[in-house]
């Protein structure tokens, strides 16, 4: 009984056009609203840095800028995959879709990666969060960007199961559509990151 | 009157199918994905909280009007082992309890939980939410973030008690090192999740499941309020959110952030500033979050119950839309007395005098809306009216404190504690219960006691004024807030008296409520029943059974006109009444019945 | 020196004694703004009385939907009026104190009388440094107290105070004087006493277990005994002073508006 009852509660379900538009804009709220809270992250990085005379502190070592430079390469071309995935299912080209998402997996996977680089050579070199506003800035806006990022990619884990078992077509592609929105937010905020923490 | 094309409906009919109602108890009452379960989902949790927080704020009268005194009742229970005596450690968690619990854990549930669940659908003709799964999530998340409440009450060295404002570095592990804050912390940021979850579903919900023919300008107001209120959740809330991560990676990570000064390890550490402006320019917003479905609902309670029109109603909107826009370029008037530089301060200033005028013509509006009416004193146009006298005292003191010179003396005294009871506390107490009477028959099919209610409200409404006019003047006379002890002060000694008597409203307050919770109880079980419009009113809800079906509406309606349609005499002439529903045709002439019937 | 009286208990529901110079200025603005506020909510309250028993049930209902330019010019009308008679002297006024009064620090630094001190709040004091008769804050000669400010009568006196751990608020109701104190930042506040005696310093902000506790005296004396008592204050510090004893030596130089 439950079980029945269940599957008509969670089954999977056709969405018409109006009722993916109002997703859509679901989402598009989502990411106005989450993009306030990354908001109030920069408000607290430009705050506590224009309150200090010099940024970085004297004795601590410096940010790179080659490895995010790359890693924001890498993000960014991860969001051209899915995107690539995207008009690939709207076209009704379903082989192309699989391999779209999955490069678009794998890059973010890279990214993470380079993240861990990223931050285990800033320990090793001394950098620690009690070291002040500085380190506090960058491990506390790298790391929360950082989970944003692992979220999207079991989202992108999901859609490449989903690619796997049946193809996104022009009329099914809600799924795909949300998470590359999210994904692209995603990058867009670490292209930001990367800007302000680590290049200016 | 333009005619709606047959298409658009038959559009909404597809887009809002009807689904069937799930029996079994899993899916009917637990993981139930119906706007109006979850709704009152959210109606039990959060009545549930407000008891208790309202039990913390009575223990709190009872240390000013007897300081050191074993708490009676409440003492032997819950604080035996300090022979029931409320310690200062105690105290401390107390009042931080007290905030937390009723902003976060009792009246957004209820206000914005409960009705806005409860309502939005039912209000412009929608089935459901635009994402019902989204809905139930909300829930279960806000009931994850009760859990650690609960926790945060159980932590080692009691429970949160930097204040609800949770300044830091008073909030971090040097002011406060206990777990019982770190869960409180997590528990602000959890039901933050929720509220945004909330918000966004709202916030779509009202943009696409209008009903055919319900235009933005005939939206009731409460859903305008409630609307306007899911906005500021989605846009502010995060906000809060951001400094709930920052204040849990200061407190777990050892990140300085808000960490400064002789405490900070190196030079360049954190700003404990930096916390105040993230938590006020989520903070302030919050303060119109709790009142604008407030201000929503009374004002359509004020026309139903005049039985006249709400007065200018496109200005009430743009009014509260204007306060919308204000309420976070205002929030620096909490922040005064940090060190602000002058023209920071005066501009702050400006702006907060400036959210006045939408102010004033809210008021205006009810006031001239019950003028010239045919006011029926029921319960809920009891509340509402009581709603306008509170929030005119509760505004009306908040201008000494949006000036930068009275601020100076009136900061972070007693009168801050009853101005922000009066508006936040009392105002949407008041209209949450007027709300509660007005939406009873429809929430549960049947009609609470109006001989109870009255006397409920008049006691609450005594008591409330009493309590927070005893703040208000404490705080005059130079009362500072959260003092464990205030008579410790030489200038404060003579202040007793005025803290006993509005301690004793505050107990008879907390007495008079009882009445309610048995006319509530009463009422669910035996109450009259109640036909599908009691009040004889004219919003969309009134038009489906009582309570709803599942889908709320067999057929979606289509909407002709605006939500306060009342004394029209075209419409007393052809229908014998003096109300038309949104969704009513008016017929050509006087139905055969009715007219000899009259 | 034994002008030593408690700090005098207050009498009944009011504004605290004014015991400062200035302090009047913002009594009279929170008096006037009462009168104002008080007859909107009368006017509010006697409206919505005569409402009820006017036009009650068996009044007929006016169908109006308030939306006449005539009536939409009146309310906005009314709602302008009371901005600017209500918040416009609040606002005007406020600007005017914080220029002249209470934010016009540079007249009170140019004032060769004034009367410089620091303060450094933790939880739960309040410690305050004179900088003695070399004019020069951390030198041997500072006079430091203990909860215990003492001040001239008659003279502005600057104050400028941090924190050591949490945010602090400097209190001193008598005097309508009200500042933070926050770690990391130096803030500052400034008054004159008009009598003499003794009035209480509170913690306005929730600083922890003992906020409520937080108390200090403040000692207001006629000018020629605050110098007497300064005096012998300052020899005694010179005479106790430790240079090993790093702790005691918080002060920080004045002029620079340095964040600690």
């Amino acid at each position: 009984m439950i079980g029945a009852e269940a599957m008509s509660v969670i089954r999977y379900r056709p969405r018409g056009a109006r009722e993916q538009a109002t997703a859509w804009i679901g989402m598009v709220i989502f990411l106005g609203s989450w993009a306030m809270m990354f908001a109030a992250l920069f408000f607290s990085y430009g705050m506590l840095r224009a309150r200090l005379p010099v940024w970085p502190p004297p004795g601590t070592p410096p940010l790179p800028r080659l490895l995010p430079g790359i890693n924001t390469l890498i993000i960014g071309l991860s969001s051209v995959a899915m995107q690539r995935g995207l008009s690939a299912a709207r076209r009704a080209q379903a082989a192309a879709v699989l391999p779209a998402i999955a490069a678009g997996f794998l890059l973010g996977l890279a990214f993470l990666s380079l993240q861990f680089v990223l931050w285990t050579g800033l320990w090793r070199a001394g950098l620690r969060p009690e070291g002040g506003a500085y380190p506090s800035v960058f491990y506390g806006l790298t790391a929360i960007h950082a989970i944003h990022v692992a979220v999207g990619l079991g989202g992108l884990g999901w859609l490449l199961t989903r690619a796997f078992f049946h193809a996104f077509g022009p009329a099914r592609n809600l799924g795909l559509r949300l998470w590359t929105g999210y994904w692209h937010f995603v990058g867009a905020v670490w292209l930001l990151m990367y800007l302000t923490v680590f290049l200016i | 009157m333009q005619a709606i094309p047959s298409e658009e409906r038959a559009a909404h009919e597809e887009l809002q199918p009807i689904h069937h109602e799930p029996k079994s108890f899993f899916f009917k009452y637990l993981w139930s994905l119906d706007h109006k379960m979850i709704g009152r989902q959210f109606l039990w949790a959060g009545l549930g909280f407000l008891l208790v927080g309202g039990l913390l704020a009575m223990m709190i009268r009872w240390q000013w009007a007897f300081p050191g005194k074993p708490v009676p009742v409440l003492g032997s229970i819950f604080l035996r082992s300090q022979g029931g005596a409320i310690g200062p450690a105690t105290y401390m968690t107390i009042f931080t309890m007290h905030g937390l619990i009723m902003i976060f854990f009792a009246i957004t549930p209820v206000l914005i939980g409960a009705f806005g669940n409860f309502l939005l659908p039912l209000q412009i003709g929608a089935r459901d939410m635009a994402f019902p799964w989204l809905n139930a999530l909300s829930f279960w998340t806000f009931a994850l973030s009760l859990v650690f409440v609960i926790l945060s009450l159980f932590g080692e060295l009691g429970a949160a008690g930097a204040g609800w404002t949770t300044y830091p570095p008073l909030s971090t592990n040097v002011g406060t090192p206990g777990s019982g804050q770190t869960w409180m912390v997590a528990a602000v940021f959890v039901t933050g999740v929720s509220t945004i979850m909330g918000g966004i579903n709202y916030v779509t919900t009202v943009i696409r499941h209008r009903a055919p023919g319900m235009t933005w300008m005939r939206l009731p107001l409460a859903t305008w309020g409630l609307w306007l209120t899911a906005i500021l959740n989605v846009l502010f809330v995060p906000v809060l959110g951001s400094a709930a991560l920052l204040l849990l990676l200061d407190r777990l990570f050892g990140t300085q952030f808000f960490i400064a000064g002789a405490t900070a390890s190196v030079s360049g550490g954190g700003d404990p500033i930096l916390f105040q402006h993230l938590f006020w320019i989520f903070g302030h917003p919050e303060v119109y979050i709790l009142i604008l479905p407030a201000w929503g609902i009374v004002s359509d309670l004020l026309s139903f119950f005049s039985r006249k029109p709400a007065n200018w109603y496109r200005g009430t909107v743009y009014a509260m839309i204007a306060v919308c826009v204000l309420s976070a370029m205002v929030y620096g008037h909490h922040m005064f007395l940090t060190g602000f530089t002058p023209l920071l301060g005066q501009s702050f200033m400006l702006l907060t005098l400036i959210i006045s005028v939408p102010a004033e013509l809210l008021f205006l509006n009810w006031l001239r809306t019950v003028w010239q009416g045919s006011i029926r004193l029921t319960t809920p146009m009891l509340f509402s009216l009581g709603m306008l006298f509170v929030f005119g005292m509760g505004g009306l003191t908040g201008l000494y404190l949006g000036a930068t010179a009275t601020d100076i003396y009136l900061h972070d005294t007693m009168f801050v504690v009853g101005h922000f009871h009066l508006t936040m506390a009392a105002a949407s107490f008041v209209a949450s219960l007027a709300a509660i009477y007005f939406w009873f028959p429809k929430m549960f099919g049947r009609r609470m006691n109006e001989t109870l209610g009255k006397v409920h409200f008049w006691i609450t409404l005594v008591c409330l004024v009493t309590v927070f006019s005893g703040q208000l003047l404490a705080g005059y006379s130079g009362q500072s807030r959260r003092l464990y002890d205030p008579y410790q002060y030489t200038f404060l000694k003579h202040l007793l008296g005025v803290n006993r008597v509005a301690s004793y409203a505050a107990f008879l307050l907390l007495f008079a409520q009882f009445i309610f919770i048995y006319n509530f109880i009463r009422s669910l079980i035996a109450g009259e029943k109640a036909e599908s419009n009691p009040w004889q009113v004219s919003t969309l809800e009134w038009f489906t059974a009582s309570p709803p079906p599942y889908h709320n509406y067999d057929r979606i309606p289509t909407v002709l006109r605006g939500p306060h349609e009342f004394a029209d005499p075209e419409v007393r002439r052809r229908l014998g009444r003096d109300f038309i529903g949104q969704a009513e045709e008016l017929p050509e002439a006087m139905p055969p019945a009715v007219a000899s019937a009259g | 020196m034994t002008l030593l009286l408690a700090p005098l208990p207050e009498k009944g529901i009011g504004l605290p004694h004014d015991a400062s110079l200035h302090g009047w200025r913002i009594d009279a603005l929170i008096n006037e703004t009462s009168v104002y506020v008080g007859l909107l909510f009368v006017i509010m309250v006697a409206w919505v009385v005569l409402a009820c028993l006017r036009h009650g049930p068996r009044h007929e209902a006016r169908f109006d939907h308030g939306t006449s330019t005539r009536s939409i010019a009146v309310g906005l009308c009314i709602a302008g009026a009371i901005f600017f008679v209500v918040d416009g002297p609040l606002f005007v006024n406020s600007l005017i104190l914080a220029r002249d009064v209470f934010g016009n620090f540079a007249k009170v630094e140019a004032d060769p009388k004034s009367v410089r001190i620091e303060i450094t709040a933790h939880q739960w004091a309040w410690v305050a440094r004179y900088a003695g008769p070399d004019g020069k804050f951390n030198t041997p000669d500072d006079i430091v107290t203990f909860n215990d400010v003492v001040v001239p009568e008659g003279t502005p006196i600057l104050f400028q105070l941090v924190s050591t751990d949490v945010i602090h608020s400097f209190n001193i109701p008598n005097m309508r004087a009200k500042i933070d104190a926050v770690p990391g930042m130096v803030n500052r506040v400034w008054f004159e006493a008009k009598e003499t005696g003794e009035f209480d310093i509170a913690c306005a902000q929730h600083c922890g277990l003992n906020h409520y506790k937080m108390k200090a005296t403040l000692t207001v004396l006629p000018r020629p005994d605050w110098e007497k008592w300064a005096a012998e204050a300052s020899a005694n510090s010179a005479r106790d002073y430790d240079p090993d004893d790093r702790e005691a030596h918080w002060g920080w130089d004045w002029s620079e508006h340095a964040r600690i």
